[in-house]
């Protein structure tokens, strides 16, 4: 099997999608003769010239509202935004035309489209860069919200994003661009709302997504040198989201800890919370905990940051405490 | 959140009590297990130890009135707490409620400081006040204002929530296993009780329920197990070392052992005993057993199952010996049922072989063996416990020669049977040896005289003699 990095899967999963559907187009700050700021829109300009693959200029809420625009009118857009932070300047665009026409309009219209780029806090990228905006997204009904943390998931995803008939906020990761791992050279489809159990355990159930995997797999690592077993579940869709899997596991261990990118107050980290003691309140052992950012505006100093960015010794500690361990 | 106290029953028969004295007044903390009240049932006063703990909001009943089982006696909750929210009816004239529950809940404890507005200094010293009216202090052993941090330190250790403390799994493991969380010790933060600590419990086997606890006698009860550590006593030896001295203990009374001194005391105080022993040559009984158990497949019987048999058959021809007495009359029992006495760790049970004289000496061995088994087991249901006519109980397999038992109220007699020895015995002038057990038949003389109760034991005499007739 094909090893890619998941910047290549990306760009895998729009060519096919471009080739099977002619109305399907990327449309973006740097998308063509750049081929992309990281490099997931490569030579896609070259194949499919610049009728499908737009560069604009710095307008968020222009683009995102000529892509809705097309969208209504049959088209299938992708827009990618340079990073999710610049999703910000088209909100508005998103919240009340994206995520409601097709309500709006009694289904007159739909909004077949996807919205995609890097979110969350990268590296020094100050504090109005390095924001998690799955928190703002997942609350609105009308989109759905995807976040991707293997080769594997993004194509399946992505490609499963742009069949979909509505509005997808797709989410990836700037510092996860360049991982890799297998995919399949056959064409396959991840559908929404299915968790993927990273690693199997039997002691903490670690629920995560996006950037939170690596640092999640990285804790249930050293936890497993401690003698205890965590069980990673990777969520993918957080809209729709997989109840049925957190509660399973959590049945299964009893215990919780949630590990994500995202300030601690509201957000998905919450629902997830909100759901396991709702769903398994009988088959808790201890209270369900959070790992994420610190809640405070991202500082730009690297030993500040570090403070503040959820990591690997923090997620551990999280897992012993509601393991009672220390 | 209030919790409201209710009478407790505190013996099985009770169905309403009186408050003799409250041991608490309003504003005082209270901590499980502690004497609240004084309690009258139709038995005796009793100590009412709480099964709750919490900061005394309300005393609903007032000393001296009787009241229902489960009748509201008093709330309990956190300080500045409503009382009525928890749903007790309206207080009595003397039961004053704190005062600072017309404050509001968020003055009362500190919010979680996520937002750090720093508070007015007016509303500062407000708080304060608020606090030292709602009885001594509002929040007693409150950790410090929890931070809403990433790190999930949640607001989990508040002060003392008036319920244990105990993990939503931990709660549903206690139920289904029929535990109860006071008598589980947490192991998580302040006390937490977590699943090991259930699932140890239930390892552990079942533990006592208060309501229990708080009905028998003397308050302090001691395992079984691992006699207490001695001290040096103040006495000395021949060599002026002290002798080591141990403290008594109280061992708590199981529901056999009461059923037993009250039977036991019952028996000997109400029935004027008289006893009689036989001696009884056993040889050919032996030699029968052993020829019976070679040759008859499925069985093993032993020689206590042909005495029950010979006991049995024998009844059937003295009636007066399977009976027993009343003021109106003497019942002389038509059915012949034969209690074995069999001996558990926590005491004795007496189950009967039903119809034995009916029986064959197979058939007896079996219901014995399977009595026996089930007993130690614990499977007998209550009414293959009870029922028997006259016993039989058997401690030669201790080597005791002979010995008195006390008969069985509901019972004219008890069989009391010593072991089989090897003894010299005179036959026709010579000496000879012969295997000899000697049976004491322990009677009620108010049903029949030693008379009767010799002819009694020249039949089962005659029969195990001549055991032969018992196949038939």
């Amino acid at each position: 099997m094909p090893i890619l990095q998941i910047r290549q899967a990306i760009r895998d999963a729009m060519k096919e999608e471009m080739e099977r559907d002619e109305r399907v187009f990327l449309m973006g700050e740097e998308v063509g003769y750049y081929n992309g700021a990281y490099k997931c829109s490569e030579g896609l300009l070259d194949h499919f010239g610049p009728k499908r693959v737009i560069d604009t200029p710095i307008t968020e809420t222009g683009f995102a509202g000529i892509g809705i625009g097309a969208a209504m009118c049959g088209l299938r857009p992708i827009i990618e935004f340079m990073t999710f932070n610049f999703s910000a300047v088209a909100f508005d665009q998103i919240l009340n035309n994206a995520a409601k026409l097709r309500h709006m309009t009694h289904g007159q219209f739909a909004v077949p489209m996807v919205f995609r780029g890097p979110n969350a806090a990268a590296h020094m990228l100050g504090s109005t860069h390095s924001q998690a905006f799955e928190h703002f997204y997942a609350h609105i009904p009308g989109l759905k919200v995807i976040a991707v943390a293997t080769p594997y998931d993004a194509k399946g995803l992505l490609k499963t994003a742009i069949r979909d008939e509505n509005p997808v906020l797709f989410l990836e990761s700037e510092l996860m661009y360049s991982v890799k791992g297998e995919v399949p050279e056959e064409e396959y489809l991840i559908p929404f709302g299915q968790a993927d159990i990273k690693r199997p355990g039997e002691q903490v159930t670690v629920i995560t997504w996006g950037q939170g995997v690596p640092v999640a797999l990285k804790a249930a690592e050293l936890a497993a040198a401690e003698d205890l077993s965590c069980e990673v579940i990777d969520l993918r869709s957080l809209r729709p989201m997989d109840e049925a899997a957190i509660i399973a596991s959590v049945k299964k261990t009893n215990r919780a800890v949630v590990v994500y990118h995202g300030w601690p107050n509201g957000g998905v980290g919450c629902d997830v919370v909100a759901r396991i003691q709702e769903l398994a309140f009988d088959d808790l052992d201890a209270p369900v905990l959070r790992v994420c950012y610190e809640d405070l505006p991202m500082p730009y100093a690297e030993n500040l940051e570090n403070l503040i960015l959820p990591s690997p010794e923090r997620a551990l500690a999280a897992i012993r405490r509601v393991a009672y361990k220390r | 959140m209030a919790t409201v106290v209710t009478l407790p029953r505190l013996s099985d028969t009770m169905e309403e009590g009186v408050i003799a004295k409250w041991r608490i007044k309003v504003g005082d903390k209270v901590k499980r297990g502690q004497v609240i009240a004084d309690i009258e049932t139709d038995k005796a006063t009793m100590e009412f130890e709480s099964f709750d703990a919490g900061t005394v909001l309300k005393l609903v009943a007032p000393e001296g009135e009787a009241l229902p089982v489960g009748a509201p006696i008093a709330v309990f909750g956190q300080p500045g707490e409503n009382p009525d929210a928890a749903g007790a009816p309206a207080p009595k004239a003397e039961a004053e409620p704190a005062k600072a529950e017309d404050k509001p809940k968020a003055e009362a404890k500190p919010a979680p400081e996520a937002e750090s507005k720093p508070a007015q200094p007016e509303a500062l010293a407000e708080i304060e006040v608020a606090q030292t009216a709602a009885a001594e202090s509002a929040v007693p052993d409150q950790a410090p204002a929890p931070k809403a941090t990433s790190q999930g330190t949640g607001p989990e250790g508040q002060a003392d929530r008036g319920r244990i403390p105990a993990s939503p799994v931990a709660r549903r493991l206690a139920r289904e296993h029929d535990l109860e969380l006071g008598q589980i010790q947490g192991s998580g933060p302040r006390g937490r009780i977590v699943k090991a600590d259930v699932e140890q419990a239930i390892a552990k086997g079942p533990t006592a329920r208060p309501a229990a606890a708080a009905a028998t006698g003397p308050a302090e009860h001691v395992p079984a197990t691992s006699p207490p550590a001695g001290t040096p006593a103040g006495e000395v030896d021949e060599h002026g070392r002290p002798y080591i001295s141990r403290p008594d203990r109280t061992v708590k009374l199981s529901q056999m052992r009461k059923t037993i001194a009250k039977r036991m005391g019952q028996a000997k105080r109400e029935i004027p005993h008289i006893y009689l022993t036989m001696p009884i040559v056993m040889d050919r009984a032996v030699a029968l057993r052993a020829e019976f158990n070679l040759s008859v497949d499925g069985t093993k019987a032993s020689l206590n199952d042909l005495v029950i048999l010979a006991a049995a058959r024998a009844l059937r021809k003295h009636p007066r010996v399977n009976a027993y007495y009343t003021d109106n009359g003497i019942v002389e029992r038509g059915d012949i049922h034969v209690g074995v006495a069999v001996a558990l760790d926590e005491g004795l049970i007496v189950p009967p072989v039903r119809f034995a004289d009916q029986k064959t000496l197979k058939q007896i061995s079996i219901d014995v063996r399977d009595l026996g088994t089930r007993a130690k087991e614990k499977t007998l249901k209550p009414e293959e416990m009870t029922g028997s006519t006259f016993t039989v109980s058997n401690l030669g397999m201790f080597g005791i020669e002979e010995f008195c038992a006390i008969v069985n109220p509901g019972e004219a007699a008890i069989l009391a049977v010593g072991a089989v020895q090897d003894e010299a015995v005179v036959e026709d002038g010579q000496i000879v040896a012969r295997k000899r057990m000697r049976v004491t038949l322990c009677s009620d003389h108010r049903v029949f005289d030693g008379a009767e109760s010799a002819k009694y034991l020249q039949t089962l005499r005659k029969l195990l003699e001549s055991p032969l007739a018992l196949l038939t």
